[in-house]
């Protein structure tokens, strides 16, 4: 995959692209509006990871000229303002999605994945993992060719997983995205203990042992 | 125990001060009056009796013969002078038939070689017609100066305060929320003028600093966001690195804790903020059993149907969407959180009145806290103290009655949709 991160503060910029380049993906990274529009204008990337605050400039004239472009490239907005109306706005622009600072690599690499698997940029909508396989768009999920039953919860989860394959998840982490960021914090986690257990002997039933415990209380989804 | 003092209207206060030292004064006044007038009478009545005295000694002189008019003028002759003497006296007056009260002067002269014995007498105005009289003179400028006094408060005082009056009348007017500076009106008294400008520098400084103070909670919520998420993204890149131990791993997960607790307080503050703001202008119309119903779906995905939604009906709020949202996420969220061993939820919705009631064993001790924000009851959870402000700021802006129960072991928070059936402006 070949992606652009746009993103006014250097230090996210590489943090981001660290993450996003174990997977694999090739990161270009640029922190001015000016080069960012040349960049999507002479370049192809699967997916641009857009600050709406750029040096110079805002990213949302950024989309604007993706979007004049006809360019089939994926957009995820990233602000440091979690106003309802910047959201919309991104989004009825054009952008596949909207994550507001601070945010979870492991989320934002779940939204990548997301908004490539939607068919209209030529991606697949079925994930495999060895002997799993996940059809996104019916939501369900086979091992060696037998459907196995998951709750909504427990298909969410093994979806984020599977995206964040190999990468330690912790129980916050995984909370949150299950939970999304709208209510308040909880300090019990127990409620992903019992969604995690019963995934795993879902899994484990049909001989996928890959859920792992990392560090103790962190989990990974792992191969061995 | 402190009591309020009874406020009193100026005029009135005016007026009855004025009364009470016009009181002090009259009564102070009569009594210098009355022994003034006293002397005063005193000293005439003497300087009539001398003259008198004079005349009939001068008559005797020129050859009349003594004589007497009892009770006024007495002259007897008598053997031997005595010094004179001048005395009160009491005298029993026939023409009046009642007994008087008289001054005496007794003169003893020799006239052409006889001895003589002459007395004058003189009526003197008894005290209590002097007391009487000036009380009743007082008693007239009294009722006249009131009457005066009442005409001028209602007429002329009324129309010298009518400045101040209407001021106060804006000053109750003022809001800190109000775009608008307070319209005083312009007095050509110095003081008034003086009171209006130190009254609207002084609402234009709290409106100033409350703008700023506004600006600097969004501001500052919205530039911690970038540091926060170099931090998350850094520790993140750190646990993936498989370089560090178990112990190091729970430190920046509880790092990582703390990053999101002040992501939520950061996002709870703007929430507020925006609400106080007025900055949710959508309104729309939303079936608030609809939003619950979906949210309560949601928390029992992941709490194992820990909520019943119990009794149900269709309600339609003008309301935000987005804030419908807040409310009832809000009021679940905070039931869940004080529930223990998953005890059971119950969510009605009857009669315009949402509740949500959670097992608990004893009631709150401050209920009239809850609704502060960063106030928490206990201090064993992490969260960040705004959802019931935040609840009731919103219950405020639409005009819904926010109200807290402890009944039947049960925590019951309630929403109560009656006022709303209009648009808040």
């Amino acid at each position: 995959m070949k992606i652009l991160i746009a993103e006014d503060e250097i230090e996210l910029q590489k943090s981001i692209a660290t993450y996003l380049e174990r997977d694999g993906n090739i990161c270009e990274v640029t922190s001015k509006y000016d080069d960012a529009v040349y960049k999507v204008t002479l370049y192809d990337y699967d997916i641009i990871i857009l600050d709406i605050n750029l040096i110079s400039g805002s990213g949302l004239d950024v989309l604007k000229i993706l979007k004049k472009e006809k360019k089939t490239t994926g957009v995820i907005i990233i602000s440091a303002n979690n106003s309802l109306d910047d959201k919309l706005e991104g989004l009825d622009l054009g952008a596949d999605d909207y994550i507001t600072k601070p945010f979870h690599l492991a989320e934002l690499n779940s939204r990548i994945k997301a908004v490539l698997r939607r068919g209209k940029y030529g991606g697949d909508e079925t994930i495999e993992f060895n002997e799993i396989k996940v059809d996104t768009k019916s939501r369900s999920v086979y091992i060696n060719n037998n459907t196995i039953g998951l709750t909504r919860k427990e298909y969410d989860l093994l979806l984020f997983f599977i995206t964040n394959k190999g990468r330690v998840l912790s129980k916050e982490i995984i909370a949150e995205h299950l939970w999304g960021d709208s209510s308040d914090l909880l300090d019990n986690f127990d409620f992903i203990y019992v969604h995690i257990n019963n995934l795993r002997k879902k899994l484990t039933a049909e001989g996928a042992k890959y859920i792992k415990t990392a560090y103790g209380t962190g989990y990974k989804f792992i191969e061995e | 125990m402190s009591h309020k003092p009874k406020k009193i209207k100026l005029l009135r206060k005016a007026s009855k001060t004025f009364l009470l030292l016009s009181t002090c004064l009259m009564i102070a006044g009569t009594i210098v009056l009355y022994f003034y007038t006293k002397i005063l009478l005193q000293a005439e009545v003497e300087e009539e009796l001398y003259s008198t005295q004079a005349r009939i000694e001068s008559a005797l002189l020129k050859g009349h013969k003594p004589f007497s008019l009892p009770p006024t003028i007495e002259v007897r002759q008598i053997s031997r002078l005595q010094p004179e003497y001048l005395k009160d006296t009491l005298i029993y007056d026939s023409s009046q038939n009642e007994v008087e009260d008289f001054r005496e002067l007794s003169t003893f002269k020799n006239i052409k070689g006889k001895n003589y014995q002459i007395t004058v007498r003189n009526l003197v105005v008894e005290s209590k017609d002097i007391f009487l009289g000036i009380v009743f003179s007082y008693f007239l400028i009294i009722l006249i100066a009131f009457l005066f006094l009442y005409y001028f408060n209602t007429k002329g005082n009324k129309k010298l305060w009518s400045p101040f009056f209407e001021n106060i009348e804006q000053m109750k007017q003022f809001s800190i929320r109000s775009e608008e500076p307070v319209k005083l009106i312009e007095s050509d008294i110095l003081e008034f003028s003086e009171l209006n400008t130190q009254f609207s520098t002084l609402t234009n400084k709290v409106r100033a600093d409350y703008e700023n103070l506004k600006q600097f909670t969004e501001d500052v919520s919205h530039e911690m966001q970038t540091p926060l998420a170099i931090m998350q993204a850094k520790i993140e890149n750190i646990i993936n690195e498989n370089t560090i131990n178990d112990s190091q791993y729970e430190q920046f997960s509880s790092i990582q804790r703390d990053i999101q607790r002040l992501k939520q307080l950061n996002k709870h503050l703007t929430l507020l903020t925006k609400i106080e703001n007025n900055q949710f202008i959508r309104v729309e119309v939303v079936d608030i059993s609809n939003v619950m119903e979906e949210i309560v779906q949601n928390f029992n995905e992941l709490f194992h149907n820990q909520i019943q939604f119990i009794e149900k009906e269709h309600i339609n709020l003008n309301m935000d969407p987005y804030l419908a949202d807040i409310l009832c996420n809000n009021l679940i969220s905070n039931a869940v959180k004080h529930s223990k061993n998953n005890q059971l939820i119950e969510v009605t919705l009857k009669n315009k009145k949402l509740s949500v009631s959670n097992h608990g064993t004893k009631t709150l001790k401050n209920p009239e806290k809850l609704f502060i924000r960063f106030y928490r009851e206990s201090h064993s959870n992490q969260s960040t103290g705004l959802g019931l402000a935040i609840l009731k700021k919103i219950c405020a802006l639409y005009d819904f009655e926010i109200e807290y129960n402890f009944v039947n072991e049960q925590h019951v928070f309630s929403v109560n949709f009656k006022n709303n059936f209009r648009i808040p402006s």
